[in-house]
């Protein structure tokens, strides 16, 4: 049962177009996988429908339905028209823990191998092709294990893959989403139940209390 | 299945039983003035969708394609980009038109849908054609396998499409006004705050208000059985 959302304003900046790529993948990720959010992301979306039946028209350019013919004419060629898609994944990626799914939302992105960071906590690096400096990460952290305690410059997007950790402020489970802020000061501890695999998005690097957790935050890029 | 879909299916079985290529009514409204209905946009979808009609396909293009100029236009582009975009989404129209499922949205939103990532992939560099079958984007709407809408999600489309826009004209003007600047705002909410001359944090907060006020107002339009 997921209990933590996205919160309104993000929902209907993603439905609007206008979320910046790095976050959009993870509340991307999860409405994807919530069938609340996705309801309210459709009614969200309803909007822009109402918006373009409201808008002012504006003059096409002469022969305007003629060239758009053509464009489809052109192209009937050299695709399929039916509008199937076709899915290849190119790139490999990391083995995921049984149980966790790759959110569709980062199809076409880099994902680089496991990466060791400190006892039974890995890393990986996501790098979106169209905006390869936002900073996307993997963490999977086993059983017991935290995450060094932590503040925020900037903000924190997480979305849990599986597993749940608890941070004093509440309990994430799968298909949770978290938006922590400057407000924040935590530390994530993963629960006994099994190894967590999050998505994390970070818009500034994480501001750690330790200085060797800042070290290892700065080769990260977290 | 909804009425429409189930409508689509039984067209496309007649019309193959008879292996002929259009039974139904479809209506143009050569230089109609008044907004077609959703019934005529379905149909000329179905048209698309099943046989290729171009006739249809004008139709379509007819209503759509300045008011996606126009809405474009109204979040920024210029119009020489406002135009490509239309165009392009009109192609995409054509292209996609078997994939629209009139269970997830109204042809509208379902446009608009369209048009945004359009939008978003011209200013990602993406290539046009290679950004309409880019499912990294906006995937959301391909539900997960384990993730089924709920039951009472699916409300029937016409009537959400409807009630959207009652709740929105219903809203206080203030909040209908932040939810239309979010959609035609690049810079989204700062820019917003500055727009309106209230603090970003009074944006934020009037949205969550004006979300809220929209799904409450859904909720009364159409009351879950």
């Amino acid at each position: 049962m997921i209990q933590h959302h996205p919160g309104e304003e993000l929902l209907l900046t993603l439905a609007a177009g206008h979320l910046d790529s790095g976050p959009a993948v993870l509340v991307d990720a999860h409405v994807e996988r919530c069938a609340s959010c996705r309801a309210q992301w459709r009614q969200l979306q309803a909007i822009g429908g109402a918006l373009i039946d409201d808008a002012e028209p504006a003059l096409l350019e002469t022969h305007a339905l003629a060239r758009t013919l053509e464009r489809i004419d052109a192209r009937d060629g050299t695709s399929n028209a039916n509008g199937s898609i076709q899915r290849t994944i190119t790139t490999p990626r990391p083995p995921l823990p049984n149980g966790a799914i790759w959110p569709r939302s980062l199809h076409g992105s880099t994902i680089s191998r496991w990466r060791w960071m400190g006892p039974g906590m890995r890393w990986s690096r996501i790098e979106l092709p169209h905006e390869p400096n936002a900073s996307l990460h993997l963490l999977r952290i086993a059983p017991g294990r935290s995450l060094p305690i932590h503040s925020h410059d900037g903000i924190e997007f997480t979305q849990v893959l599986c597993g749940s950790f608890d941070d004093g402020r509440a309990v994430f489970g799968p298909g949770d989403f978290d938006a922590a802020d400057g407000n924040v000061h935590h530390q994530p501890i993963v629960r006994d139940s099994g190894e967590c695999v999050c998505l994390a998005y970070v818009s500034a690097p994480l501001k750690f209390d330790s200085k060797l957790a800042a070290v290892i935050g700065r080769w990260i890029g977290m | 299945m909804s009425r429409y879909n189930r409508r689509a299916e039984v067209n496309a079985g007649h019309a193959r039983a008879q292996g002929v290529t259009r039974y139904y009514a479809v209506t143009y409204r050569p230089g109609g003035a008044t907004m077609p209905t959703n019934e005529e946009f379905q149909q000329w979808m179905d048209a698309v969708a099943c046989h290729g009609d171009k006739q249809a396909f004008a139709a379509l293009f007819k209503y759509f394609a300045p008011r996606i100029k126009g809405f474009l236009m109204r979040s920024g582009s210029d119009a020489a980009l406002a135009e490509e975009l239309a165009q392009e989404t009109m192609v995409a129209v054509w292209r996609k038109a078997a994939s629209f499922n009139a269970e997830h949205a109204g042809v509208s939103t379902w446009i608009f849908t369209i048009a945004r990532n359009l939008r978003i992939s011209h200013f990602r560099r993406l290539p046009a054609s290679n950004s309409l079958d880019e499912p990294g984007m906006w995937s959301a709407d391909e539900q997960a396998a384990d993730a089924p809408d709920a039951p009472d999600e699916r409300m029937f489309i016409e009537q959400r499409e409807h009630s959207v826009r009652q709740a929105l004209a219903a809203l206080p003007s203030a909040q209908a006004q932040i939810l239309r600047l979010s959609f035609f705002d690049g810079q989204a909410h700062p820019k917003i705050a500055q727009e309106l001359g209230i603090p970003l944090g009074t944006v934020k907060s009037r949205i969550r208000l004006a979300v809220n006020q929209l799904r409450r107002a859904l909720d009364e339009f159409n009351p879950k059985s």
